[in-house]
Formats: structure tokens, C-alpha cells, sequence
């Protein structure tokens, strides 16, 4: 096996390494991580929450404009874990693509037909050496006509699940572990349940004690399928729910 | 396709002759889930392992056996995404082919326009191999068939065959009990068997997939209750 390593390339676009990895993938991955926030996204009965840190480095920011959760349409909603700059590409392009979906076949694109063409999108640029992979990992949700409440991940490799719990950033296994547990016997959490689950899956998993403007809060309910994001009295509402129940 | 700055292949060949991003191709595969297909005397079954990264993973949200015509399924072994793509060339190839001559794209036209897509970007410029090898089974005019398609674009039929970790002992096992008057019952016991072999953990109808296609050709991806059904009777 001559010249195993590509010339050394391997590292640097995304082709075949000799164990037959992709470095590139695996590096975007580790940009991912290396933003430094943990996000949580948790499914429920009837609704679906997200919440990510809100790490402002700098006082003189305006923190309106820190933001990692972005709605898509009016239905669907993205949490963006890794580069921010990656991640707004990829919500341009996905509010693009869910208008035109709109336009051209008369219903709201689902959650999954996102999650799918988001997935698609990353695997070209694993296959192309044109375009490195986004350094961004994405959960969308939304409320689905027939299937009910979505969570979906996509990563940048171009894999995509639905999930009954996921987490994506710097904390991520500790996440899974902790919601793996809560999610064993496949309970059916109710709205409040579904928040305070995500929430303090993040409080446990990052040992602090958060106040509400440190996190951002997303949700879909059910009964109300607009993507919302919580204002900051919301927020403190959960909060001190989950501070009591403790 | 692509940049102008990446108008060279990225697959070139090495002093001894070989297409080293073939080679590694074909690695990414040998460390993909374990799938398999046997052909029968009067139908064709595939099934894959679903291993999935973690119980919160909604496994309704995730097939992997594909429907390419309603004569044909894939199953695939290896990078999930680059199969994706796949699945939607050869659909849409299907489709082109029945607007132009008005009648089902026969399994070996299908397979070999597959082949063709997967052989493009051995030798492209700027693009790497798909990670993927690919079963089809169908069931045309010619009777039940079975054709493995590999990162290189190279195609055979096969009697039976086997792809990804388990490899080498799935196919052991299917070679000491391929008989080709087999039914397509017996057939998907066997392949059960065969995936049980190399198996990590219980396995159940939530953790295997199974598609398969008899005499009536129609493809048709079992329900994990079906799927239960048959462990039971191998059990």
C-alpha cells in the first residue's frame, strides 16, 4: 500500500484517509465543540423545547444581537451549536428553501423535508473539495401535521435523526447521558415538563445555576404550532418552577 | 461540477497502479453496519442492522432499506449521507427512463446507471468516491435479482452477498447454506441467521431492517411487528 496517505491532502479536504475517515468531517465536528456552548433540545408529548447558553463575551455588546436561535418560517425553528458565522449561512439558505418550498407546492414545508435538504446540503460539501464542511451543527423543530411534535439534528457530516432528546456543543455526552436516563421508560412530558427538562438537563450538565438572560429558549406547542422564542420573564417563570420543584 | 480550481481528479493513481481513494472508499465501507442479500427462487430479500447512536434517537425517523421503483429496493453499507444521494440519482434515472420508453426500467439498467454515477466520481475533478456499497434487489421480466455496486462503480450479481463489519463471517455463513431452490421464506430466516451471527446485543424488529420482494414484484420494507414475527419463528 504505497502513498497510503493521499499525499497528505487528506487532511485538508474531505477525502478518504486510509482508515477510510474523513478528517475534514471529523474536524468540523471539533469546531463544533470548540465554540465553547452547550445546546439541549428536548421532545415532548405535545410541544418540543430548545435552549443553548447565551455567552456574551463583552459587556459593550448589544445582546439582542446574540442570538443562536432563529426561526425559519413562522412554523419552524433553528438552533444553531458552533460557528456563528456558518450558522447564518445555513439559516439563510434554509429560510430560502422553506419560503420556495412554500411557494411551489402550496403547504408549509415539514420538519423532516428541512432537516432533510439541510442534511443533503452538508453531505455535498463533504463530497466536494470546493467547499469545506459548516462548521455548525443543527436542530430544527416544529410541529408536524400528522406526526405531531419534531425534533430533528442534522451535523456536518450529513446525518440527520429525529429525536426524543438530543444535545449538540461542548457538553454534549454529558447531555445525553443525563437526558438518557430521563427519557428511558419514553415518558410523555407535558409542556412544562418538556421545558423544565431541557432546562435543567443544561443547569446539571454545565453545574451552574442559570438566570434568564443567560439562556435562550425555544418552542413549539401543539396547540399553538408558531415558533416561539421565550421572552426573558418566561424564562424566569421555568426557572424558578424548576428552583421550587428542587 | 464544482470549481474551476478543482478541475483535477482528487483520485489518481499511485506508482504501484492502484486507486489509493478507491482502496480507502472501500475501508469506510468494511467499517459501515453489517447488511446482506440472498436471492431466492421466487424473490429477493436484503436487510440491514440499525444501530443507532443512542435511545433518543426516534428510530421511525430513520430507514435505511430504500424503495427505488416499486420493483426495486437498496440497502447500503457504509457513509449514510453519500447513500442519500444515490437513492435520489437512481430514482430520478428510474423516472427518465420509464418517461422515454414508457415501460419499468429493467434492475440491470438501473444498476449499471448507479454504477456509472458512482464510476463519475472516481474520476471527476474535485470530488471524492461515494463511501458506500449498494445491494439492489428487484424482480423484472428476468426473474429475481440481486447486484452489489461498489465505491468504484464496479458491479456483479450475486447469489448472495454480505457487506460491512461481519463481512468476511456472513459470508461464510451464507455459502454453507445458499441452495438455490430456497423459498424467500426461508430466505429471510437466513438472513436473520446470518445477521444474528455477528450481532451486538438483543437483537429485535426495532434494531434490524428487512425489505424484500416476491413473485407479485412489489418491493415491500417489513414493519419492525412483521420483522417480529420472523425472529420468533427462527427463534
Amino acid at each position: 500500500m504505497s502513498r497510503g496517505s493521499g499525499g497528505g491532502y487528506d487532511r485538508h479536504i474531505t477525502i478518504f484517509s486510509p482508515e477510510g475517515r474523513l478528517y475534514q468531517v471529523e474536524y468540523a465536528f471539533k469546531a463544533v465543540k470548540a465554540a465553547g456552548i452547550t445546546s439541549i433540545g428536548v421532545r415532548g408529548a405535545d410541544s418540543v423545547c430548545v435552549v443553548t447558553q447565551k455567552k456574551v463575551p463583552d459587556k459593550l455588546l448589544d445582546q439582542t444581537s446574540v442570538t443562536h436561535l432563529f426561526p425559519i418560517t413562522k412554523y419552524l425553528g433553528l438552533l444553531a451549536t458552533g460557528m456563528t458565522a456558518d450558522a447564518r449561512t445555513l439559516v439563510q439558505q434554509a429560510r430560502n428553501e422553506a419560503a420556495e418550498f412554500r411557494f411551489r407546492y402550496g403547504y408549509e414545508m415539514p420538519v423532516d423535508s428541512l432537516a432533510r435538504w439541510i442534511a443533503d446540503k452538508s453531505q455535498v460539501y463533504t463530497q466536494h473539495a470546493y467547499m469545506r464542511p459548516l462548521g455548525v451543527v443543527a436542530m430544527i423543530l416544529g410541529i408536524d401535521e400528522e406526526k405531531g411534535p419534531q425534533l430533528f439534528k442534522c451535523d456536518p457530516a450529513g446525518h440527520f435523526f429525529g429525536h426524543k432528546a438530543t444535545s449538540a456543543g461542548g457538553k454534549e455526552q454529558e447531555a445525553i447521558n443525563f437526558l438518557e436516563k430521563k427519557m428511558k421508560n419514553d415518558p410523555a412530558f407535558s409542556y412544562e415538563e418538556t421545558v423544565q427538562t431541557a432546562v435543567s438537563a443544561l443547569q446539571s450538565v454545565l453545574q451552574e445555576d442559570f438566570k434568564a438572560s443567560e439562556i435562550e429558549v425555544g418552542v413549539v406547542r401543539k396547540e399553538d404550532p408558531l415558533f416561539k422564542v421565550l421572552s426573558t420573564e418566561e424564562i424566569d417563570e421555568h426557572l424558578t418552577a424548576i428552583s421550587e420543584r428542587d | 461540477m464544482g470549481d474551476s480550481q478543482y478541475s483535477f481528479s482528487l483520485t489518481t493513481f499511485s506508482p504501484s497502479g492502484k486507486l489509493v481513494q478507491i482502496e480507502h472508499a472501500l475501508t469506510a465501507v468494511g467499517s459501515g453496519q453489517t447488511s446482506l442479500g440472498i436471492k431466492a427462487a421466487n424473490g429477493v430479500v436484503i436487510a440491514t442492522e440499525k444501530k443507532l447512536p443512542s435511545i433518543l434517537v426516534d428510530e421511525t425517523s430513520v430507514q435505511k432499506i430504500q424503495i427505488l421503483t416499486p420493483n426495486i429496493g437498496v440497502v447500503y453499507s457504509g457513509m449514510g449521507p453519500d447513500s442519500r444521494v444515490l437513492v435520489r440519482k437512481s430514482r430520478k434515472q428510474a423516472e427518465q427512463y420509464f418517461r422515454l420508453y414508457k415501460e419499468p426500467i429493467p434492475v440491470t439498467q438501473l444498476v449499471r446507471e448507479t454504477a456509472t454515477v458512482m464510476q463519475e466520481f472516481t474520476q471527476s475533478g474535485g470530488v471524492r468516491p461515494f463511501g458506500v456499497s449498494l445491494l439492489v434487489a428487484g424482480y423484472d421480466d428476468k426473474g429475481p435479482q440481486l447486484y452489489q455496486v461498489d465505491p468504484s462503480g464496479s458491479y456483479f450479481s450475486w447469489k448472495a452477498s454480505a457487506m460491512g463489519k461481519n463481512v468476511s463471517n456472513a459470508k461464510t455463513f451464507l455459502e454453507k447454506r445458499y441452495d438455490e431452490e430456497t423459498e424467500l421464506d426461508d430466505a429471510v430466516h437466513t438472513a436473520i441467521l446470518t445477521l444474528k451471527e455477528g450481532f451486538e446485543g438483543q437483537i429485535s424488529g426495532k434494531n434490524i431492517e428487512i425489505g424484500m420482494i416476491d413473485n407479485d414484484k412489489i418491493f415491500r420494507i417489513l414493519t419492525p411487528s412483521e420483522i417480529e414475527d420472523y425472529l420468533n419463528e427462527v427463534a
